[in-house]
């Protein structure tokens, strides 16, 4: 009899057991992914929201998130905000009013960024900013948000001052200078060529959309400039690369586009983009990454059958920032407790870019995060790091305190 | 006893449009029914010129735009109310429209479509380049909403103004200058030979349709908080010619139906992942093919054919 109870109790506690396992297994948390999936910016959204979706299976494939006792395992929602501000605030309304995310991440394009940062302020929601570069998104103080990308211009005073020491007096850009965050960078080039006694000459626009920019390069090709400074989308500036060099343009060419090989190779070849030189941040490249770069690269290749684009792993690195503080936080309900643990986060280890922390942090007071910048050129189909790029981190983000 | 049925249909489809907040569990369907009213209020009034009066016009989303910041920038920098700000924007719109209507009227068909174009591409340059007041590209943000942003009291003062409007666009529709305005879709040298004219009434029809879109502008400003140049460009004009054909063009209905389908018709796509472009896509094109005459007059020929009576035109 006694023997019955005993087999009787210890079933009844295997079986609670096993429910407790199973329900802590079942534990799901739901991240937000809204991003340019169409489009001229799915070059950066697509390879954003496939980021997510690689961290978020190793993430889980490690055990998922800890939180007390509980283990959540990740499930991603990614919807299409064709980098447009209607459409994004309506895929970010989606996500918090009808799926019940608390946390959104991707954000490649600056526009559509800015539309829901005009409102994430007061939502119960955290966003987490990837390759958009518009300054301002950062300058609201808003305490629900960080970015992962630095702001363009504090790349741009670094390309800048790499510009100025290649000794070129007289630069023509071209690019889309319509778009804020492109012009920023662009102003911020200007200041530090203009301490040397060098300066741009032209500034001829394309908009985004345009594939000939032939106009543009034969009247700038008669001011005989020094050097051309190109920014864009990658696609168009692959556009500027190749009728340069098919309208004889024999000078230093600069960009600022962060597209990979395979991108640039769809619209030019490998002979015309030789020795153009990419100023940005350092993002990912296999010569200059760190172990974590070299193993992101080789996963994503895998899993996509495509190489990852430079710019993708601030996707890829927003979702281990926000394992790390909702682990530290012990919350996933409570959406200011872990927003306040982001901003006291180290850089997390599992991350991909090589972020500069300010005060040993990883975001600064404003939300945002810094990278190294470098200097990257073509050379024989391959882009080649060569050099860092002086960037001060802590006094961008003390300028950047005093914006509003 | 026609008449009484088409009232009674109205009044239930406002009813229930008002008792939406209560119904909507999921607020998502409510934030897009307030862009979807905006956009009846924009489809209303381009209905008048391209319905009525039968001039596709391609700057709706421009004068939009000009609603949409005159809006914010009287309230920015003169600090007037919102409210005021909001009454204001199709009053400035207006003035534009009637600068650029005088001189595009001239000319007809797909010229003034191309011209009206024109004058889009330019509206969406000046807000681009004119970057001292419209902050370029990277738009406006933190624009102040009304009543702290609540979006129950913005979807009433929206439905009441789509309302207002619809019925203002009844009754204009159904007025001496309305069915002068049909004439001239008809056969506009026919209303100028006899003595009509024609310019003062396309002028009208043109300033009226700027006036609602101004307003649907400086609403949707106020409702989204945030602005920029690329909202208002083009393919947001084409998307009001989209909901003119799509719900019935020349009918009261109809826009009101075509604007709720270009709203929540993409969003509705989403499970299409990269597809749904090309489904929505595809759905606009055969529904253009196979439906000419919009959802309304599909349904109107269904009620004839039912009925055994004629097709009346213009109701």
């Amino acid at each position: 009899m006694f023997n019955r109870v005993k087999t009787g109790a210890l079933a009844a506690l295997a079986m609670a057991l096993a429910t407790t396992s199973a329900c802590a297994a079942e534990k799901k948390l739901t991240i937000g992914v809204a991003d340019a999936l169409t489009g001229g910016g799915a070059v950066y959204g697509l390879p954003q929201a496939n980021a997510v979706r690689m961290a978020a299976d190793e993430i889980n494939a490690a055990g998922g998130i800890k939180v007390g006792s509980d283990t959540y395992k990740i499930d991603v929602i990614a919807y299409d905000d064709k980098a447009n501000p209607t459409e994004a605030t309506n895929a970010v309304r989606k996500l918090i009013d009808r799926d019940g995310v608390k946390y959104i991440l991707g954000f490649c394009c600056s526009g559509s960024t800015s539309a829901v940062a005009s409102f994430i302020g007061n939502e119960n929601a955290v966003m987490l900013v990837g390759n958009a570069a518009e300054r301002s998104i950062t300058t609201k103080k808003i305490p629900n948000l960080v970015r992962t990308r630095p702001p363009a211009d504090f790349t741009g005073q670094a390309a800048g001052t790499f510009i100025a020491r290649k000794g070129q007096k007289r630069i023509a850009v071209i690019g889309a200078l319509d778009v804020g965050f492109y012009a920023q960078y662009v102003d911020s080039v200007e200041r530090e060529l203009k301490k040397v006694g060098s300066e741009i000459i032209a500034r001829e626009v394309f908009t985004l959309r345009d594939r000939d920019m032939t106009p543009q390069l034969t009247k700038i090709r008669a001011l005989n400039p020094d050097a051309i400074l190109v920014v864009g989308y990658v696609e168009s500036a692959a556009f500027v690369y190749r009728q340069a060099v098919e309208l004889g343009m024999v000078i230093p060419r600069y960009g600022f586009t962060s597209g990979s090989e395979e991108q640039f190779l769809r619209v030019t070849t490998s002979e015309q983009m030789e020795g153009v030189w990419d100023l940005r941040p350092t993002e990912l490249d296999l010569l200059s990454a760190s172990k974590n770069g070299i193993a992101y690269h080789a996963n994503y290749s895998k899993k996509y059958n495509a190489s990852p684009s430079p710019s993708s792993p601030y996707a890829y690195d927003q979702l281990y920032v926000l394992k790390a503080a909702i682990e530290a936080s012990g919350t996933v309900d409570d959406t200011a407790a872990v927003a306040k643990a982001i901003r006291a986060l180290a850089i997390p280890s599992q991350v991909v870019m090589q972020y500069q922390p300010v005060d040993g942090k990883m975001f600064d007071v404003n939300g945002q995060a810094y990278t190294a910048n470098g200097a990257f050129q073509w050379q024989k189909g391959k882009w080649v790091f060569v050099e860092e790029l002086p960037s001060d981190a802590k006094a961008y983000s003390v300028f950047l305190s005093t914006l509003n | 006893m026609n008449r009484t049925l088409t009232f009674l249909a109205w009044l239930a489809a406002f009813a229930t449009l008002a008792m939406l907040p209560q119904l909507i569990t999921v607020k998502y369907y409510l934030h897009l029914s307030i862009l979807a009213l905006i956009w009846v209020i924009m489809a209303q009034g381009q209905n008048l010129i391209q319905g009525y009066t039968g001039y596709v016009s391609i700057v709706g989303a421009g004068f939009m735009g000009i609603g949409a910041y005159s809006s914010t920038l009287l309230g920015l920098h003169l600090h007037l109310p919102t409210w005021v700000t909001i009454a204001m924007a199709p009053m400035v719109t207006a003035l534009f429209a009637l600068a650029t209507g005088y001189p595009s009227l001239r000319i007809k068909g797909h010229y003034f479509a191309i011209v009206t174009l024109a004058f889009n591409l330019i509206i969406v340059i000046v807000l681009v380049n004119y970057k001292e007041l419209t902050n370029g590209e990277t738009g406006i943000s933190n624009i102040p909403k009304l009543w702290g942003g609540s979006r129950d009291a913005y979807f009433y003062l929206v439905l009441l103004l789509a309302a207002f409007l619809t019925l203002l666009a009844a009754l204009i529709a159904r007025s001496r200058v309305g069915e002068i305005l049909l004439a001239i879709r008809q056969n506009e040298d026919l209303v100028g030979s006899i003595g009509i004219a024609a310019w003062k009434y396309k002028l009208f029809a043109f300033v009226v349709s700027a006036m609602y879109a101004g307003l649907a502008g400086a609403l949707y400003a106020h409702f989204q908080g945030f602005i920029n140049p690329e909202i208002f460009g083009v393919a947001q004009s084409l998307d009001a010619i989209l909901a003119v054909i799509l719900g019935g063009s020349g009918t009261i209905a109809g826009p009101v139906i075509g604007a709720f389908l270009v709203v929540f018709l993409p969003e509705l796509l989403r499970f299409a992942d990269s597809f749904r472009l090309i489904l929505y896509g595809l759905i606009l094109v055969l529904a253009t093919i196979f439906m000419p005459i919009g959802i309304v007059g599909v349904c109107k020929a269904l009620i004839c054919r039912l009925s055994g009576k004629g097709l009346r035109h213009g109701a």
